[in-house]
């Protein structure tokens, strides 16, 4: 009786993520384009021998894997540094909180439209600054390094509040005693921070990491609008890679390829990731 | 301890709303003012940005009513089928039951933009594509795993005791959940469905291929397509006046149900 109750949430669940996956698998095995009318015809490995020779598939695995290490680090140490600041006591906290929350809650296309204007040449506001100072202009959205910042920017302005709110929670399950037993035996701040803030904190930072990983992983919204891919594909991301290859190319079959190929990669990394962090002794074994 | 902490509050609060007010300083700037920074303050000001989207075909609230009921009805979905779920996994064994746990937890850690090729051939298949009411499934079963996540471990943490002296006043299983179980679970509910109608409301990728016809749009491929129809010209009052107007029923919403939606993420996070 109770399992029927649960049946429908999981068969859902299970045509929208499961299925997709399987699906996937069957389908990089076909050529599903319009060379064969977009009717899948098996095809043997071919896709994915092509896939191994793709430079532009593992080029855009390493921008969208450089993307989201930056992004992600720089996150969490300004998350860090806004939880520690929400976790005072101090007046309008709750009022603050709101606010800062407001970026996260923005659909992520409408303020990549906001950034395109924000850092267009020659007429948004950063660039007129930097020629009032007379520095010429910088063609942010033309100059692949400059590019390549400004997607980062927006990915940490909309996502840092997310984790900052996590990390925020964290810091509120450590107990007040352990700060004044450490004041009590004549540690200073700072190294309250290091020895009692930091380990503590660590489930709650390890949680957004691998989280926002997996979600900056799968950039698609923000470079499909703030970039388009470009300059010279400099900004592309894997998503946004797979997503060409289905809707311009109609290449249906690379498609599915290319979008399990970076599922895989990504389980792969997340594994290795944890395996890592358990041999550093940062996480132990998860007792649920 | 407020005065040593001002400088950052006001930096975090800068670095927060400038970008969105940068937006709306533009949106009310007249088209010339946005380029030629000689033109005296007080001609910089125009309604003529607002006036075009409201004017447009179609007007730029019907992309709102679209993603109003999109996300409505996802909520609706989503919540009708995670409540009972999650009432049903907190009562199953053990087992069973961290299987699932783990599953989920999998599935919301998923980027989900991966999917949207599968899920289009579904919406071609089954004809399920210009259509928003079909478009609330897909998105109710993206936004599941979150939903039962933050469900379930409520659920969990409600005394057994209550539903059993309810059986004993002989109350049926749908009885107890209307009249007992959902009233307690009300916060934990209004969390998880104001996220939910969050998610819904700005979803891109699948919307952007399960929709085409130009009246059905939600407001992110409404945007998206603003961004892209007009390469050569530069628009910006119109862009900047839509990221205002796409924004202000969201901004209004998050403003007003902060303690949910912090609530909801921070359970989300120690639970899940």
């Amino acid at each position: 009786m109770n399992l029927l109750l649960v049946l429908p949430a999981l068969l859902l669940m299970g045509l929208v993520f499961v299925w997709p996956m399987l699906r996937y698998g069957w389908l990089s095995f076909h050529a599903d384009s319009v060379l064969t009318g977009l009717n899948p015809v098996p095809n043997g490995g071919a896709n994915w021998v092509r896939l191994l020779d793709d430079q532009r598939f593992w080029q855009d695995t390493l921008q969208t894997t450089r993307f989201a290490g930056v992004s992600v680090g720089l996150e969490l140490l300004l998350a860090l540094a806004i939880a520690l600041l929400l976790d005072q006591r101090w007046r309008g906290r709750g009022m603050v909180r709101a606010l800062a929350l407001l970026p996260w809650a923005l659909p992520t296309t409408m303020m990549a439209l906001g950034w395109r204007w924000i850092f267009n040449t020659p007429y948004g506001p950063i660039e007129r600054l930097t020629q009032m100072l007379g520095l010429g202009p910088l063609n942010l959205l033309s100059t692949p390094m400059w590019t390549w910042l400004v997607t980062v920017l927006a990915d940490v302005w909309k996502t840092t509040p997310f984790i900052a709110l996590l990390l925020l929670a964290g810091l509120q399950t450590i107990p007040e005693d352990l700060y004044s037993a450490f004041r009590l035996e004549g540690g200073r701040p700072v190294q309250a921070l290091t020895s009692i803030t930091l380990p503590l904190l660590m489930p709650y930072v390890l949680i957004a990491l691998l989280f926002r990983g997996a979600q900056a992983f799968g950039v698609f919204d923000l470079i499909q609008v703030l970039t388009g891919g470009g300059p010279a594909g400099s900004t592309e991301s894997v998503a946004l890679y797979a997503y060409l290859n289905a809707m311009r190319f109609l290449d249906f079959g690379y498609s599915a390829t290319a979008m399990l190929a970076g599922f895989l990669l990504l389980t792969l990394t997340m594994l290795i990731l944890a395996m890592l962090l358990r041999l550093s002794g940062l996480i132990k074994p998860v007792q649920p | 301890m407020s005065r040593r902490l001002a400088p950052w509050i006001s930096l975090l609060l800068v670095w927060s709303l400038l970008p969105m007010l940068w937006q709306l300083i533009s949106s009310f700037s007249t088209a010339e003012s946005l380029v030629d920074g000689s033109i005296p303050f007080l001609q910089r000001w125009t309604l003529v940005h607002y006036r075009e989207l409201l004017e447009s075909d179609p007007p730029f609230w019907r992309y709102t009513l679209n993603s109003a009921t999109v996300s409505g009805l996802t909520t609706l979905i989503t919540l009708a089928l995670a409540i009972p779920a999650a009432y049903g996994l907190a009562r199953v064994p053990q087992q069973l039951r961290r299987i699932v746990r783990w599953m989920t937890a999998a599935a919301a850690l998923f980027p989900y933009v991966l999917l949207f090729l599968a899920l289009l051939e579904l919406a071609r298949r089954f004809s399920l594509g210009n259509n928003l009411f079909a478009l609330a499934l897909p998105y109710a079963g993206l936004a599941m795993p979150l939903a039962l996540l933050l469900l379930t471990s409520a659920f969990e943490a409600l005394p057994k005791e209550l539903e059993d002296a309810a059986r004993l006043e002989g109350l049926g299983l749908w009885q107890r959940l209307r009249w007992v179980l959902v009233p307690l679970l009300a916060p934990a509910s209004a969390s998880t469905a104001i996220l939910v109608f969050l998610f819904a409301w700005n979803e891109y990728p699948i919307a952007l291929t399960w929709l085409s016809r130009d009246e059905l749009l939600t407001l992110p491929v409404a945007m998206a397509r603003i961004a892209g129809s007009s390469i050569y010209s530069i628009p910006y009052g119109a862009y900047a006046a839509a990221t205002v107007l796409g924004s202000l029923p969201l901004l209004l919403l998050v403003l007003v149900c902060q303690r949910q939606i912090v609530s909801g993420l921070t359970n989300g996070a120690i639970k899940g």
